[in-house]
């Protein structure tokens, strides 16, 4: 695979190849930043993938007072799945358990109400209100008050759903653990800085990347045995060389292409501005030979502008 | 084509004003609007009798002059925007569904009665029956917003079930009178008994307001979200209204006499 230099570092001739998922957007306020951070957090908790978390969820931003319905703190956190029944359950689930339980909370869908279908956000939480729950409409979006102990839950009636983008991928190839973690951890502070893009693993990092099967019946997806360094040696298909002894992967879930391309244009910025000499020697990506996904993230086109063959 | 009504003269007896509507007139041309006929006692007699028609505005049906003998003006409006320079008589605005009516005077008994949708706005007062129902019927106002930057009569809203109401000054005895739900706000003094016998909705009181009946319960919890979203809502109204989101607030909930799920929300 031929590679261009940029700062010294490697920029591999691929892409990386994403998927089309439903997505929406979460507004979670409460009396101050850390108790609406403990409802973010929870909720998104466990929902690093969708092979066995039912979705993909991470907090995409801080919010200020200004900035939310009932004028408090708050974070907004995005949610995938890979289908729109899928992603209601989800909300429902991780909503009534995270959001609702967590002491001041109140929830808000964070798209307009037209950008898409609606789904379930307070309209079946409100139950738990036994009966006591009241609901208001205010200029067209219904909101469900449900006593709680601490005072009430409010909660908007529902959510758009949109059609996201999920699997956009950094490879960062390094030439040992710490500067494969810093840099990681410098590509992760910038993208995460893109609005409407989350990162789902934890600390924003992936270190055991996956390829889809296995060679046990059963399993949908396996060790990315072509990025393994243990395996340089002795996979068939490694994509390593000599140097790479540790690589961690960077997934990005985004509500659309541009903002999957713009975290990713974010990572490989922050990578090749840091140079080779901190020990992230190449970036590369993941796909499926582009027959699967039907978004093509090509690294080349995301890189800065100027570079020099490898 | 839009045209524009100027009353000449003040009928003798009172007039069903029904038809003036912007929908039926902008399809008609001058002298069919003149021909339009409006019953008024036993008799119906050409619309022309009483006005001057005149071009207008692009989509506004305008109507100057004083209507207080026209009953239910803009009753039944679905589209497009009817004003009136001047007062009204009862039922102004009965069984809207859509479009706007602004009326630049008062209004006497019954108006937004019946109302399901649309914006009306009063810039003087209102009688008795604001946004109430129909003479025995069960529903009264269930959907749309009425504004009324004067005072109001008794039984506001009386059998509401949704929608928005918003008085800038006093309102009479018994407001949200056996409301069903929906929301009402009063910027300045309310009468007695406000809430007798409402189920549910929201009751704001952001001027003077009495002491709550025996059968509203003071609720000490905390519902400051719910405040917040219902305060920033009513603040695009204007004064006296802009201020509420920086106000605290008491919540009362009945009556208790009833289903007991609605709320009297008194500013501090």
């Amino acid at each position: 695979m031929t590679a261009l230099l940029f700062n010294g570092v490697a920029v591999d001739d691929t892409f990386a190849e994403a998927f089309p998922m439903k997505a929406t957007r979460l507004v979670v306020t409460a009396h101050d930043i850390a108790w609406a951070r403990h409802a973010a957090v929870s909720a998104t908790g466990l929902a690093t993938s969708v092979i066995a978390c039912g979705c993909e969820a991470g907090i995409e931003r801080e919010l200020d007072a200004g900035e939310t319905p009932d004028g408090r703190p708050g974070i907004a956190i995005l949610l995938f799945a890979m289908s729109g029944k899928e992603l209601v359950k989800q909300i429902e689930r991780r909503v009534g358990q995270c959001v609702m339980t967590c002491p001041t909370t109140a929830v808000f869908a964070g798209l307009p109400p037209d950008a898409g279908e609606a789904a379930a956000l307070g309209r079946n939480l409100r139950f738990f209100g036994d009966g006591w729950q009241i609901s208001k409409v205010l200029q067209g979006v219904r909101y469900w008050r449900v006593p709680v102990m601490d005072g009430e839950f409010v909660a908007q009636e529902s959510t758009p759903v949109v059609k996201g983008v999920g699997g956009g991928n950094l490879l960062l190839l390094a030439d040992d653990t710490d500067a494969a973690l810093a840099g990681a951890t410098a590509a992760v502070a910038a993208m995460r800085r893109v609005r409407g893009a989350i990162l789902p693993f934890p600390g924003g990092v992936v270190r055991s990347g996956s390829k889809v099967g296995s060679k046990y019946a059963g399993l949908i997806a396996s060790t990315n045995d072509a990025f393994c360094p243990s395996l340089a040696a002795l996979a068939p298909r490694s994509e390593l060389g000599e140097g790479a002894r540790c690589v961690l992967e960077i997934v990005i879930d985004g509500l659309g292409e541009a903002e999957v391309a713009g975290a990713m244009r974010a990572g490989i910025k922050a990578i090749v501005e840091r140079g080779a000499q901190a020990g992230v020697r190449r970036i590369s990506a993941g796909n499926y030979g582009g027959k699967l996904g039907p978004f093509h993230f090509h690294l080349r086109a995301l890189a800065p502008a100027a570079g020099g063959a490898a | 084509m839009s045209w524009r009504l100027v009353l000449r003269q003040a009928p003798a007896l009172r007039v069903d004003g029904r038809l003036l509507s912007p929908a039926h007139l902008h399809a008609l041309a001058a002298d069919d609007v003149r021909r339009v006929a409006l019953a008024s006692g036993r008799d119906r007699i050409a619309l022309g009798e009483w006005f001057d028609v005149l071009p207008g505005d692009a989509d506004v049906l305008r109507i100057d002059g004083d209507l207080s003998r026209f009953d239910a003006v803009g009753a039944g409006l679905h589209a497009g925007t009817l004003h009136v320079q001047g007062d009204v008589g009862d039922a102004a605005g009965m069984g809207m569904t859509g479009g706007r009516l602004t009326i630049a005077g008062s209004a006497r008994d019954l108006a937004g009665c019946a109302m399901c949708g649309g914006w009306l706005e009063i810039t003087g007062d209102a009688g008795d029956l604001a946004a109430s129902a129909l003479p025995g019927d069960i529903d009264g106002m269930a959907g749309g917003t009425l504004v009324v930057r004067g005072r109001v009569g008794a039984r506001l809203a009386d059998r509401m079930r949704r929608g928005t109401v918003v008085v800038h000054g006093d309102a009479g005895d018994f407001a949200a009178s056996r409301m069903v739900a929906g929301t009402l706000a009063i910027g300045g003094g309310c009468g007695a008994m406000p809430g007798w016998g409402m189920r549910r909705g929201s009751v704001v009181l952001a001027g003077a307001a009495p002491q709550a009946t025996s059968t509203f319960v003071d609720v000490r919890s905390d519902a400051g979200v719910f405040w917040q979203l219902l305060a920033r809502d009513l603040a695009r109204f204007g004064p006296p209204f802009d201020d509420l989101p920086r106000r605290r607030m008491t919540r009362f909930a009945g009556d208790l006499a009833v289903q007991g799920k609605g709320e009297l929300l008194v500013a501090r």
